[in-house]
């Protein structure tokens, strides 16, 4: 019992401190949808609790931790992914908001007028399939070989989804910052 | 130029613009985009708005507050677990 306390006691120092990280990751995963983020957080924060004799103290708690939550995320999703992939057939065209803004604001001037808001809704509003090499590479720095084994999918399939989903992105920002009037 | 390959083409280095830029290029691809983009009128401008992109998307804090009720949500849930398996 007393080993047990411990063990709890130990568990709340440790990983309880990084909920903030956690959540933040499992929102941006499922594209700010609280309630499943709650979830997701729970489910990772259980399943560490179960491993925490496994778990080698003066490790990066905080790295395990979000990597039991990224894992948990991928199963779930893979199981959804069974049903063929709308992005597969998606044909919205790559415009190179470059070519458009060139002239006026070359050095892209406007993605810094943007407030972080703006940026993470934009990411939010990706389809799953380009957001979470985006949160993975972009918002967790994780290599191209890292976001493969994790969403189980080609580095080639990771190159073009992160191409195509930075370029939605882009364009997604630009016509945000066009309505603002930020850039012309 | 250290190498003795030639100059790749603009339509080279811009098909390698992310991998550039990620860091995800062997060692010798990547000096060849850099010294094309280096040396190139037409692609530094548009390497350099693809970095400044990049740059302020990475630069997004994902850590917001989470919410009391999620904190009191878990340790019901570890209160929960520690009851099952004692």
């Amino acid at each position: 019992m007393t080993e047990d306390r411990h063990k709890k006691a130990q568990f709340e120092t440790e990983a309880l401190v990084h909920l903030d990280a956690l959540f933040g990751l499992a929102l941006r995963l499922t594209g700010g949808d609280a309630a499943r983020s709650e979830d997701l957080v729970q489910d990772a924060i259980l399943k560490a609790y179960r491993a925490w004799d496994d778990f080698r103290l003066g490790t990066n708690c905080r790295a395990w931790l979000m990597t039991i939550l990224r894992n948990t995320f991928i199963n779930e999703f893979r199981s959804q992914q069974r049903r063929p992939s709308a992005v597969e057939f998606d044909e919205v065209a790559d415009r190179s908001v470059f070519a458009e803004v060139a002239e006026e604001d070359p050095a892209g001037g406007f993605f810094e007028r943007l407030i972080d808001d703006e940026v993470i809704a934009a990411i939010d509003d990706l389809p799953e399939e380009f957001r979470i090499p985006v949160v993975l590479s972009d918002l967790e720095g994780l290599s191209y070989q890292e976001v493969s084994e994790i969403m189980g999918i080609p580095v080639g399939t990771v190159k073009s989804r992160l191409f195509r989903a930075r370029k939605r992105l882009q364009a997604k920002l630009h016509s945000f910052a066009r309505e603002m009037g930020y850039v012309s | 130029m250290p190498t003795d390959a030639p100059m790749i083409a603009c339509e080279e280095a811009v098909a390698r613009v992310y991998e550039y830029l990620d860091g995800e290029l062997d060692a010798e691809w990547s000096e060849r985009v850099r010294y094309h983009v280096e040396v190139c009128r037409k692609c530094y401008p548009y390497f350099n708005f693809e970095r400044i992109f990049l740059d302020h998307v990475r630069s997004q804090h994902i850590a917001p507050e989470h919410s009391d009720r999620l904190e009191r949500r878990i340790r019901e849930a570890l209160r929960n677990e520690d009851a099952a398996s004692a």
